[in-house]
């Protein structure tokens, strides 16, 4: 292993992205982009329909809560439903679509201890995130003054977790760490060797690890300065102060994010230099940049639906759950999710899995990448 | 362009029959039904310009490839410098000009050309700064490659082939598209680096390139149609020239010769 070679070659990458001011601007500011938007758009949707049930466990004191929260919920134009007497009833009534969501009042409120317990359907966080929105300020009605309830979230399906952009950001992150990365090396390495580069290449005495490695270490620096940049944006905030006509807004998204910001870039550096040689292998199947932007809806695409981007994976169809264990994303989100928002340190099994998982997946795509890499290009 | 008719010949190795640098046994290349190279022997000797003629399609560059070990033949053999090929570190002591253009559009001359250099293993910029001024390119380092004219583009690609000063040296139509100038001066940097002991062997197909090499190897149909000095091609097709001893030796008609 030459380091000299190696260097090179990553240098060389970064040489290009600096003539190529727009992918650079691509890698980095769409990912921001859609991330802010999602963002801004998920924290300011307006109310869904939203049929709301009442279930009452704490006798007395849960029932002048209820009728309070029945009452905010007339004056705000809330539909209140039926949805029976415990809370099993409740699930069913929102599985079969009678009732969106729950307030549960647990046998353990009191009117000095106040937690109830809202209940959604778990498939589309935004949604469920919306609705909650809504329903947050008749919840805060139950029993007059004093601190907020507690609020824990259930949900039918799936796992609930703070809030939507919780579960939406680290996913994000997951996905644009492997799209652009694929995306761009794809065509990177297709213009080798269709423009005659990678002959010249192996003309050499380089050795084809030396060309996997220093591809995974250009593009990979890139993926990270996106990675880092991304995590700061989503889990930092900075607020601007009201200017001229320009109300005051904030900077960043300030997700709450639990674990280490250093493990999470563990996962997605994993993460793209198996997209960085997966679109190595998969450029051999390409002639045209054309067909390389034709892998995204073979790729992307399904890892995107899939991985738990929008569903979380144990939602979904027992067969496509199969799938989706078999998707680098699917535990690039995993592992995302554990550190940010279960802040899982290296101890969970759960996020050893995901990173064991990603490292196999990673080897895997080297391999394979280095195997395309032969001096006999046809 | 004049014919400079040069002595060939290996310098300082006339004491003992030298050794060949490029040994070829029997060497077939077949691609599908196409027969590219089809059993072709090669012994070229050290200090001397080859001369690779032959029309489209007739196997030029799959014969280069399969010297340059980037390609592995159907069937047969070949050894660079006593190591059996494909070799990998044999690689550094080879330089292969290709015959498209393989160079990075976005990057200057000096990055291409300090690219090219580390993954040949040369470190030393005086040896990137003196072929830079060989191909005249010197004032040119920092364009882009996309800024660059043709002629332009092939200069740097062999500054690209040379630059680790290898002494084995394929160069598939290094001239194409070079001014008669530069081609001039580049005929007489080849001939220097056989001097100093290189074995080049460079396609070509302009005929008065051919004179200039010491030994032409003529090819169709990926065989050897004739191998040897300018001269004994004509004598042996007894035409006055290369080009009409070529057309008669590849078995065309009324093309003997009577222009
Ligand atoms: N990778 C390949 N796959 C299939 N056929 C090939 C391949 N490379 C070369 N050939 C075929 O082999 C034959 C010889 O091609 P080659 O490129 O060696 O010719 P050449 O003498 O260099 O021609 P030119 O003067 O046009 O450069 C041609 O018929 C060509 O189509
Ligand atoms: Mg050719």
């Amino acid at each position: 292993m030459s380091f000299l070679r190696v260097g090179a070659i990553a240098r060389r990458i970064a040489q290009q992205f600096r003539r190529d001011r727009r992918s650079l601007a691509l890698l980095i500011v769409a990912p921001l982009a859609v991330l802010a938007l999602l963002g801004y758009v998920i924290r300011d949707t307006k109310p869904l329909d939203t049929r709301l049930g009442i279930v009452n466990l704490a006798g007395p004191p849960g029932a002048a809560a209820a009728s309070a929260v029945q009452v905010a919920a007339k004056l705000q134009g809330i539909p209140v439903v039926d949805v029976g007497t415990d809370e099993a009833d409740a699930r069913v009534a929102i599985r079969q679509d009678r009732a969106d969501l729950v307030i549960v009042l647990p046998p353990e409120f009191t009117s000095s201890s106040r937690v109830v317990e809202l209940i959604t359907l778990g498939e589309a966080p935004t949604d469920d995130g919306a609705r909650i929105q809504a329903v947050v300020g008749l919840v805060s009605q139950v029993g007059g003054q004093g601190s907020r309830p507690t609020i824990q979230r259930q949900t039918v399906y799936g796992s609930a977790s703070a809030t939507v952009l919780d579960t939406f950001a680290p996913a994000l992150i997951g996905f644009f760490g492997f799209f652009f990365v694929f995306v761009l090396t794809g065509i990177s390495f297709l213009r080798e060797r269709i423009g005659g580069t990678l002959e010249r290449l192996l003309a050499t005495p380089v050795r084809r690890s030396e060309i996997v490695i220093g591809y995974s270490l250009g593009f990979g620096f890139f993926a990270t300065v996106q990675v880092a940049l991304i995590l700061v944006f989503a889990l930092g905030s900075i607020n601007v102060p009201a200017i001229g006509p320009f109300g005051s807004f904030e900077i960043g998204l300030g997700i709450a994010n639990a674990g280490s910001p250093v493990l999470a870039y563990l996962v997605i550096f994993l993460t793209a230099i198996g997209a960085v040689n997966l679109a190595i292998f998969l450029s051999t199947f390409a002639s045209t940049e054309l067909q390389i932007i034709e892998f995204i809806p073979l790729v992307i695409v399904p890892q995107g639906l899939l991985g738990g981007v929008f569903w979380s994976v144990h939602s979904l169809p027992d067969p496509l759950q199969a799938v989706a264990r078999l998707l680098p994303l699917t535990y690039a989100i995993d592992g995302l999710r554990a550190v940010l928002i279960r802040a899982s340190d290296l101890s969970s099994s759960d996020l050893q899995l995901d990173l064991a998982f990603l490292a196999g997946v990673a080897i895997l795509f080297v391999l394979l990448a280095g195997a395309t890499i032969r001096r006999e290009i046809a | 362009m004049g014919v400079t008719n040069l002595p060939g010949g290996p310098p300082g190795l006339d004491s003992e029959p030298a050794r060949p640098v490029i040994e070829a046994d029997g060497l077939h290349k077949t691609f599908g039904t196409i027969r590219a190279v089809d059993g072709i022997d090669l012994s070229l000797t050290g200090g001397r310009i080859y001369g690779l003629l032959g029309p489209n399609g007739s196997g030029k560059t799959t014969l280069i490839r399969l010297l340059a070990g980037l390609a592995r033949p159907s069937s047969g053999s070949i050894s660079v410098l006593g190591t059996a090929m494909p070799s990998r570190p044999l690689l550094a002591k080879i330089g292969y000009m290709t015959q498209g253009e393989g160079l990075y559009a976005e990057l200057s001359v000096w990055e291409n050309l300090s690219f090219f250099a580390a993954m040949s293993g040369q470190r030393d910029p005086d040896a990137l700064r003196e072929i830079l001024d060989i191909v005249e390119l010197g004032d040119r380092r920092t364009a882009p490659v996309v800024e660059l004219s043709g002629g332009m583009r092939r200069r740097l690609s062999l500054a690209c082939a040379l630059v680790h000063r290898p002494p084995v040296i394929f160069l598939d139509e290094p001239t194409v598209g070079v001014d008669p100038v530069l081609r001039y001066q580049f005929w007489d940097h080849f001939r220097g680096l056989a001097a100093a002991g290189a074995t080049l062997l460079v396609s070509s197909h302009v005929m008065d390139e051919a004179d200039r090499c010491d030994q032409l190897i003529l090819i169709r149909a990926g065989r050897v149609l004739d191998m040897g000095t300018s001269d004994e091609v004509r004598r042996r097709a007894g035409t006055p020239d290369l080009e009409s001893a070529f057309l008669k030796l590849s078995g065309i008609p009324g093309m003997d010769g009577s222009r």
